[in-house]
């Protein structure tokens, strides 16, 4: 986890995560990660190779249709984005979104 | 509601000792009464009530169940027992077959919803053959309960 | 000038200016905005998101006890969608740098989305195609429900031309000023078809391509009895329909003045014509044309175009009405009948496959105890005002018949404790509408008191075929043999029982069957009102003898195509005009 500081004072909070659940990011998980980045103040923005979604968007996230091993950028720029990429990475890897590994 | 709200697993017979119908109710209204679902001396006017109405129109589904049922006013709760015989009980089914699987229900009479509640339960997992198979088969009061408890987590046994 | 053929579908003629409406199956053309109209459209974005979020909380909480949890997620994934500001947000920018209507943005913007994900390989992602698009109906249900308003508020004569039109719309078409009505969809059998011809509305569908060739307040000409529409006629083609109508309109006159007249065959056989209604208000019309009672109530308008469901006193006011107008006449009552169709399909958030073939009518009330005795309480209370008769649909087997007759005992029971009178022996019949009821007829006649063959159902059922699917719907006949074969069989069954029998699909209503059906034993028909003066004309023109004839011909032939023109052959030798 990186953390800068720019001229602004805003924090800005990166990380990589893998996804580890069987079923990849489809429906329920992606609700879970939208429900979860809500709940923060911080703009999230989610990349794979090839795009970059807005983490707070059930549309845009389900629409990265990530599969089991899927690698993720998530970047949080705001007052709280160390906690919220926190969050985020605990569920992703450490819960597998409550569903079961392969 | 599920099998396990009404359903007296410790009042089940898993074979029936009667061998015509009359009997078999009896038999296990006493069973439910013996488990003290029914409470003091009200047994044999709730098997006068069963009867009667088993008179007046058969609940012999077909497929070798029965459904004897009745709402009384001596009753607090949906309540209900499994009796089953092997033999065969003759209760004038609709497909003249004998019935091997008797589910007796017992409903408050001011409770319209709570009972219909129990029959749709009933009528949902009776109408899958393989439910019947399995309860047919069932041996004992425990097989009984397992199997209820089944249904009840797995609507489509 | 233009003429498109069509298939006729209920008869008259009649011109009005045309009043196009978007069917719900939603192809939003693109119409462009003023640029000063934009905030009001984006406004109208933002209300429908309002109004879907509030309609789905509701449902949300309404089946809060549901067990399944995939109906629970269906519901929070909905509303995570309508909540996501980021997609609003692309509706209301191409509202804003296209200019045009909400309701183009938003099917624009959701189909796309829809078909980024029906792309995708994984099935749990492509599967979500079809959570957008129900989310895009939803939406476009709120915007277009201003719209709808307009069919309510009509204030002049006018034809509805639709691409589609459900049984609800066409339900809830105000006679005074729909003249007529068009479709590109729909067959001759479809619900909507069946609602304008009770509603004595001329009516032409399956045009395919009329919504494209028709504005609204263009002129139309719908001939019902030809299969016809003109737009745009000119005056020579006004002049001539308007003789038409007029013919028309004697000819209805001339079957009126049988009205009186008994239904008896040429050489004295009785039959007993009764009506099919959909609507309490429609037992006055069977009787002025001469019915003897309604032989067929469909209680599902009581269930549909509305969101909660009817309480008992709504289900009891509209049958002792009904029975008011009858008086000492029979009035069958027909349960729930719902499903394959709209109001179970939206109830059921996990949508069936093959609803057709799944949880409907009688299964459906079967497992919905609360709601089926309901019905059942307002039908027997209503059964100590005249001679009230109830009916189970979609029979397939005896345990059915058992189960449903085990909850009428213990809706009696219920009523009996409250002390509310009610009719005890009331008679107790089914519909034959599946080949397995057909086939089994015989065991299923010793638990009823009587059958009534359902001929549509019963043709659908036995030749797999969709009857509002336009692809195959010229397959639908029954005047196949192997319907014909069952139907047989079943009369056969019932007479051997001594139950009643009669016959209320389409069948009875089509001259050219009344003679076999007669020949096969039938000797009651419940059938739409407007047609009773025809078929009351038809068997008064015939003897029994010569039905006998023509069935035993008919039941020896092996081709749909060489019965139905017999039939008609036959038909049109005894009543030349109604063909």
């Amino acid at each position: 986890m990186q953390a800068e500081r720019d001229s602004l004072e805003k924090v800005v909070c990166e990380t990589e995560v893998e996804i580890k659940n069987a079923d990849g990011l489809h429906m329920r998980p992606a609700m879970q990660f939208v429900d979860i980045a809500n709940q923060f103040d911080s703009d999230i923005t989610v990349s794979n190779n090839e795009t970059e979604v807005d983490g707070k968007s059930i549309m845009q996230m389900s629409m990265l249709a990530a599969t089991c091993g899927t690698k993720l950028k998530i970047k949080a720029e705001g007052s709280d984005a160390a906690k919220v990429i926190g969050a985020l990475r605990e569920l992703v890897e450490e819960k597998l979104f409550g569903e079961p590994a392969p | 509601m599920k099998f396990a709200d009404f359903v007296c697993f410790k009042a089940t017979v898993p074979e029936l000792q009667a061998r015509d119908r009359d009997r078999a109710i009896a038999e296990i209204v006493s069973s439910l009464d013996k488990a003290g679902k029914l409470g003091k001396g009200k047994c044999k006017e709730i098997t006068r009530a069963v009867i009667k109405r088993e008179k007046e129109a058969s609940t012999g589904m077909g497929k070798g169940v029965a459904l004897p049922h009745v709402k009384h006013k001596l009753v607090k709760d949906v309540i209900a027992a499994i009796g089953l015989s092997s033999a065969g009980i003759d209760f004038s089914a609709l497909d003249k077959q004998p019935v091997y699987s008797v589910i007796l229900l017992i409903s408050p009479a001011d409770e319209p919803d709570k009972h219909l509640q129990a029959m749709e339960n009933v009528f949902r997992h009776l109408q899958q053959e393989k439910f019947r198979k399995f309860l047919r088969q069932c041996r004992s009061p425990a097989q009984i309960e397992d199997l209820l408890r089944e249904a009840d987590e797995n609507s489509s046994l | 000038m233009e003429i498109k053929k069509g298939i006729a579908v209920s008869p008259g003629i009649s011109i009005a200016k045309a009043l196009i409406i978007d069917s719900e199956e939603y192809r939003i053309p693109r119409r462009s905005i003023k640029a000063s109209e934009r905030t009001t459209e984006i406004q109208r974005v933002r209300n429908a998101f309002k109004g879907a979020i509030g309609e789905l909380t509701e449902l949300e909480a309404a089946h809060s006890k549901a067990e399944s949890s995939k109906i629970k997620d269906i519901f929070a994934v909905h509303l995570r969608f309508l909540h996501d500001r980021s997609l609003r947000k692309r509706i209301t920018d191409l509202v804003h740098s296209e200019s045009v209507t909400a309701e183009y943005a938003v099917s624009t913007t959701l189909r796309e989305i829809a078909s980024h994900f029906s792309k995708e390989k994984d099935a749990y992602i492509s599967e979500r195609a079809a959570d957008i698009y129900d989310i895009e109906r939803r939406l476009l249900i709120q915007l277009l429900d201003r719209k709808r308003e307009d069919v309510g508020h009509l204030t002049e004569e006018v034809t509805i031309i639709a691409r589609e039109l459900s049984p609800i719309q066409t339900a809830g078409f105000n006679r005074k000023f729909v003249k007529g009505i068009a479709s590109d969809a729909g067959g001759r059998t479809s619900h909507a078809a069946i609602v304008a011809r009770s509603l004595g509305i001329p009516a032409v569908v399956a045009l395919e391509d009329l919504t494209e060739s028709v504005n609204g307040g263009d002129t139309v000409v719908i001939d019902g009895n030809r299969g016809i529409v003109i737009v745009n006629p000119d005056d020579q083609t006004i002049q001539q329909y308007q003789e038409y109508s007029k013919e028309f309109a004697e000819l209805e006159h001339k079957l009126d003045a049988i009205r009186e007249k008994p239904a008896v065959t040429r050489d004295g056989v009785k039959i007993t014509l009764l009506g099919n209604i959909e609507f309490h208000d429609e037992a006055e019309a069977v009787l002025q044309k001469g019915g003897e009672g309604v032989g067929l109530y469909r209680t599902e308008y009581l269930y549909l175009n509305r969101q909660t469901e009817p309480t008992e006193e709504e289900h009891y006011q509209a049958y002792a009405e009904t029975v008011s107008v009858l008086q000492d006449r029979p009035v069958v009552i027909r349960t729930l009948d719902l499903g394959a169709d709209k109001y179970t399909q939206r109830k059921r958030f996990a949508p069936e496959p093959n609803p057709f073939l799944g949880l409907r009518s009688i299964r459906f009330c079967l497992q919905n105890l609360m709601m089926f005795k309901t019905q059942l309480r307002a039908i027997l209370r209503a059964s100590v005002l005249g001679d009230v008769k109830i009916m189970f649909p979609l029979i397939t087997n005896l345990q059915e018949v058992m189960q449903a007759k085990m909850i009428l005992r213990d809706v009696m029971d219920d009523l009996d404790e409250e002390s509310i009178a009610f009719n005890r022996d009331i008679q107790i019949g089914i519909m034959i509408e599946t080949p397995s009821s057909a086939l089994t007829a015989f065991s299923l006649a010793r638990d009823v008191d009587f059958f009534s063959i359902g001929t549509n159902d019963l043709t659908q059922y036995t030749l797999a075929v969709d009857r509002g699917n336009e692809l195959v719907s010229t397959l639908y006949s029954s005047a196949d043999p192997a319907v014909l074969r069952l139907i047989r069989t079943v009369i056969q069954d019932a007479h051997k029982a001594q139950i009643d029998i009669s016959v209320c699909g389409e069948m009875a209503s089509e001259p050219e069957y009344i003679m076999l059906l007669l020949g096969m034993g039938i000797r009651t028909l419940s059938l739409t009102a407007p047609m009773i003066p025809e078929i009351k004309q038809m068997i008064r023109s015939v003897t029994v003898e010569d039905c006998n004839n023509v069935a035993r011909k008919v039941l020896g032939m092996n081709s749909e195509r060489q019965i139905s023109n017999y039939l008609r052959a036959a038909a049109r030798k005894i009543l030349p005009e109604a063909f």
